[in-house]
């Protein structure tokens, strides 16, 4: 926590001392350097911090509120961004039924371009040591002459934050600054601005400084915040100044993705519509491997693994690494294993050795009939990895101050889970909002922002330890009883129909 | 009213509470407690008293004071309850408003808080009164102006001070659309809130009608108050019939309060205010045989009404008893869920109440 304000203690201090303490802060105080007052000023444009703003502007209650969001990229880029129909950005989420439709409500995601979107119905996860698997489907809950339920749909982050930024835009410009290719200079507390205005002593104070070419021309600006809200990642400066400390661990793991293109499948999907994603625990390697559903016979690849294997793969050259990719869902832990170390130089003989292994070995595999058609073709500059990472803030909520999505909480992707836990964050602040602006509640009080916290601590900390658990239980290579024990509960859980729809409906909701 | 860790005070709010004991004024310079601001001028005690309020009970809530805005201070049980007040006001001006266009959501209610204390629902209220006056409402409750009144010089001093720490609020105290008075209900309705008058000789609230000022407020809000007069010198019969004759007609008289049955006997006695860590609120914050069953209540304000109805002849009032417009709906604490309306709960404990004044 920050230290007690001036504020807080006004009360325990007797009117004279406090006289005294107040006489000399502002004597060369002027009005000119009052901040501007803002209701609430989020840090971070990504998805999350967007999502607030957007579902804030779409609520009647809470569209006169004076906003801000301070975003350090440059968000008019953001908003034009666009690619060719058959190129993907290799920045994807998978949105959970229950993301969808608060995007519904708040009016953005018909902003979304549905042509770079793909909804999936079927999702199989299978164990690559023991062979068990749990198929996610909605089919035990519909009728067969339903249209098949969505697990979840696929898009672009820069796809979302793209509709977002258009939703926001056609909510007017008034009560709202978008501080575009901004930073947060400092964040301190304000002063009362005594006799002749509010005490803000209570109040952050953001400085903002341009970057880029206005950084020059432009003066740092001061804002004052009603409620300021941390969407600045999981190095959240705001979280810094409101001395919130985080729990956590590195996972000593990265996560590779790359945006791929498929082989026409073998068999066409019944119904045609249906879209299937994939993912293959692969103990032996540190970590999962999924394929996710684009549009067009495209997919995207998330692969979880530890950093040698992670330097190793994005040092291959693409023949290589598509076989790798293909090797990953197809063959069993050993050859893998010896795959991963095999010598990789830029001669052309050497390329076509992994796929040639490949083909060798997957002669010999008796290959399950779940897996996903071969990946052809890698999209040029879209490899990349970043470090698995688990953080938990110790609260999300101080006075004037809410944390949401990876400010409060960053967890292992295995799930797809993290922009969704952000979202529903951003939901349920939004709702806290206007609840709090319809019952005359101060938005950045704490007895308004306990009503979000209460509401997303619990479920965020259950989601990200599941998270967790599944992570540690499927590294756990060889057969032992950790591994005989997570067979037979996948396998458990997939002949369980009521269990599994039990656990596909905690996993749609927030 | 109540608290969620221990009630162990700290030491300076011992130190002050034994100091307002030691020095406790009489009720009657109580009732009659200059407003310590400088634009009111002091004058010396009234003679007479017509205070509602015991001693006891200033001292009491004076001494409690500097953690009344504290989240999860003695008050954090209030706190949570005010959203509800939000709503019941809400749902009263659904059925009606004093204002001539009843479908208009223009901001042009105002309101008068009786016994406002720390501020907690007077702030919120001032709140939602909109920046710019010609403006819409921000939400149903329609305030236009909001005046405060406690005669607590302690309470009306930090409530000033909390409000000032939301520049809304602070702008609206500035430009008087907001306003603490450290006076007493009499004192408002005599058109003299906070000013000096002369020395009168004692009156009765029903012979004081000819002296008043009209009545100038849509609502009057008497949010846990009525189960804190004190019985020697006021009855909450006068002191609901002085409610009702600051209210314009068409206007709301809106409160809540707690019934005097054997369940809110154990829940607010017993268990309420229990040492920690089984009790919420300080001991020594209710007198149960102060509390008020609905019926009673109810009573009051038909007798009421026929008193405040201005001609002074009770004769006339019998139609507008039984035309009365009355509202009751109880309310319950459940902890870790907080606060719900359960109609027919109203002799367990809480309960709001509204009655209308008829036009």
């Amino acid at each position: 926590m920050r230290p007690i304000s001036r504020a807080v203690l006004r009360s325990y201090v007797c009117p004279t001392c406090r006289h005294g303490i107040s006489a000399g802060r502002r004597r060369f105080g002027s009005k000119s350097d009052s901040p501007d007052l803002y209701d609430v000023v989020c840090v971070g444009g990504g998805p999350a911090g967007l999502g607030l703003l957007a579902a804030l502007r779409a609520s009647p209650i809470t569209s006169k509120l004076k906003v801000a969001l301070i975003e350090s990229q440059d968000l008019r880029k953001a908003k034009a961004w666009d690619l060719e129909p058959n190129q993907f950005s290799n920045r994807v989420s998978s949105l959970t039924p229950s993301t969808v439709s608060f995007l519904r409500s708040i009016g953005a995601y018909d902003q979304l371009d549905v042509n770079r979107v793909q909804e999936y119905q079927d999702m199989q996860v299978w164990d690559g040591q023991t062979g068990s698997r749990i198929s996610f489907d909605w089919s035990m809950e519909t009728s067969p002459f339903e249209e098949m339920r969505t697990v979840a749909t696929m898009t672009e982050n820069a796809n979302l934050v793209r509709a977002l930024l258009r939703r926001i835009a056609d909510s007017g410009d008034e009560n709202l600054s978008l501080f575009s290719n901004s930073t947060v200079a400092s964040i301190e507390n304000g002063s009362d601005l005594k006799p002749e205005g509010p005490d803000l002593s209570a109040w952050p104070i953001v400085t903002v400084k341009p970057t880029g070419p206005a950084a020059e021309t432009e003066t740092p600006k001061r804002i004052a915040a009603r409620l300021l809200v941390g969407a600045d990642g999981i190095n959240s400066p705001v979280r810094s100044f409101a001395d919130i400390p985080t729990q956590g661990w590195d996972y000593g793991r990265h996560g590779i993705v790359a945006s791929l293109a498929l082989a026409e499948p073998a068999t066409q999907p019944f119904p045609a519509s249906k879209r299937t994603a994939y993912q293959r625990f692969l103990p032996a390697l540190g970590g999962p491997i999924a394929l996710l559903p684009l549009p067009n016979n495209h997919a995207t690849l998330v692969w979880s693994t530890t950093p040698e294997n992670a330097a190793y793969l994005k040092s291959l050259p693409t023949p290589a690494f598509l076989a790798m990719v293909n090797a990953a869902f197809r063959l069993d832990m050993t050859d893998l294993t010896y795959m991963m170390g095999m010598q990789s130089s830029s001669s052309s003989d050497s390329t076509h050795s992994h796929q040639d292994e490949l083909n060798w070995r997957v002669q010999h595999t008796p290959l399950p009939s779940q897996i996903p058609p071969p990946a052809t073709a890698v999209q040029t500059g879209t490899v990349a990895s970043f470090p698995l990472r688990f953080r938990h803030a110790a609260q999300y909520i101080s006075p004037r101050i809410a944390l949401v999505g990876d400010a409060a909480h960053v967890i292992h992707p295995l799930a797809g889970q993290g922009l969704n836990l952000g979202l529903a964050d951003v939901a349920s602040l939004s709702k806290t909002i206007q609840y709090a602006v319809s019952h005359g509640m101060d938005v950045g009080d704490l007895l308004t922002l306990e009503r979000y916290s209460s509401e997303r601590y619990l479920p965020n900390a259950k989601i990200g330890g599941a998270c967790d658990l599944l992570h540690k239980m499927y590294n756990v290579p060889g057969e032992g009883p950790i591994t005989w024990a997570r067979s037979v509960g996948l396998g458990v859980v997939d002949r369980l129909p009521f269990v599994k729809s039990f656990l596909m409906k905690n996993a749609e909701g927030y | 009213m109540a608290s969620l860790r221990p009630r162990t005070l700290p030491l300076s709010v011992r130190a002050l509470r034994s100091t307002l004991r030691s020095s406790r004024p009489s009720p009657n310079y109580l009732f009659s407690a200059p407003a310590s601001t400088p634009s009111t001028q002091t004058h010396p005690a009234r003679a007479h008293s017509t205070s509602s309020v015991s001693a006891d009970e200033l001292s009491h809530f004076s001494s409690l004071a500097s953690s009344w805005w504290d989240p999860m201070g003695h008050s954090r049980i209030l706190h949570l309850m005010n959203p509800l007040r939000h709503e019941f006001i809400a749902s009263c001006l659904a059925e009606g408003t004093p204002s001539p266009n009843p479908t208009s959501t223009a901001a042009t209610l105002n309101y008068l808080d009786v016994g406002c204390g720390g501020g907690i629902f007077a702030e919120s209220l001032a709140r939602t009164i909109p920046l710019d006056p010609t403006g819409p409402a921000p939400t149903p409750t329609l305030a236009a102006s909001m005046t405060a009144i406690d005669p607590s010089t302690d309470l009306i001093q930090m409530a000033r001070e909390h409000a000032r720490m939301d520049p809304t609020v602070d702008t609206h105290l500035r430009t008087g659309r907001f306003k603490y008075l450290n006076t007493t209900l009499e004192d408002v309705l005599a058109g003299n809130a906070g000013a000096p008058t002369p020395a009168s000789t004692p009156t009765n609230s029903s012979s004081t009608s000819t002296q008043l000022t009209p009545p100038q407020y849509d609502i009057v809000t008497l949010f846990e108050v009525l189960e804190h007069i004190d019985p020697k010198t006021s009855t909450p019969l006068s002191f609901l019939t002085n409610c009702l004759r600051a209210l314009k007609p068409g206007g709301w008289l809106i409160g809540s309060t707690i019934s005097r049955t054997l369940p809110s006997f154990i829940l607010n006695q017993v268990i309420a205010e229990a040492p920690w860590p089984i009790g919420v609120v300080p001991r020594g914050t209710h007198e149960w045989s102060k509390f008020v069953n609905p019926d009673e209540v109810k009573g009051w304000l038909q007798e009421g009404l026929m008193r405040a109805a201005d001609t002074g002849v009770s004769r006339g009032g019998g139609a507008i008893a039984e035309g009365m417009r009355w509202k009751c709906v109880g309310a319950i604490y459940i902890p870790g869920i907080g606060w719900k309306m359960v109609p027919g709960s109203e002799d367990w404990g809480n309960y709001f109440w509204a009655v209308r004044k008829e036009i």
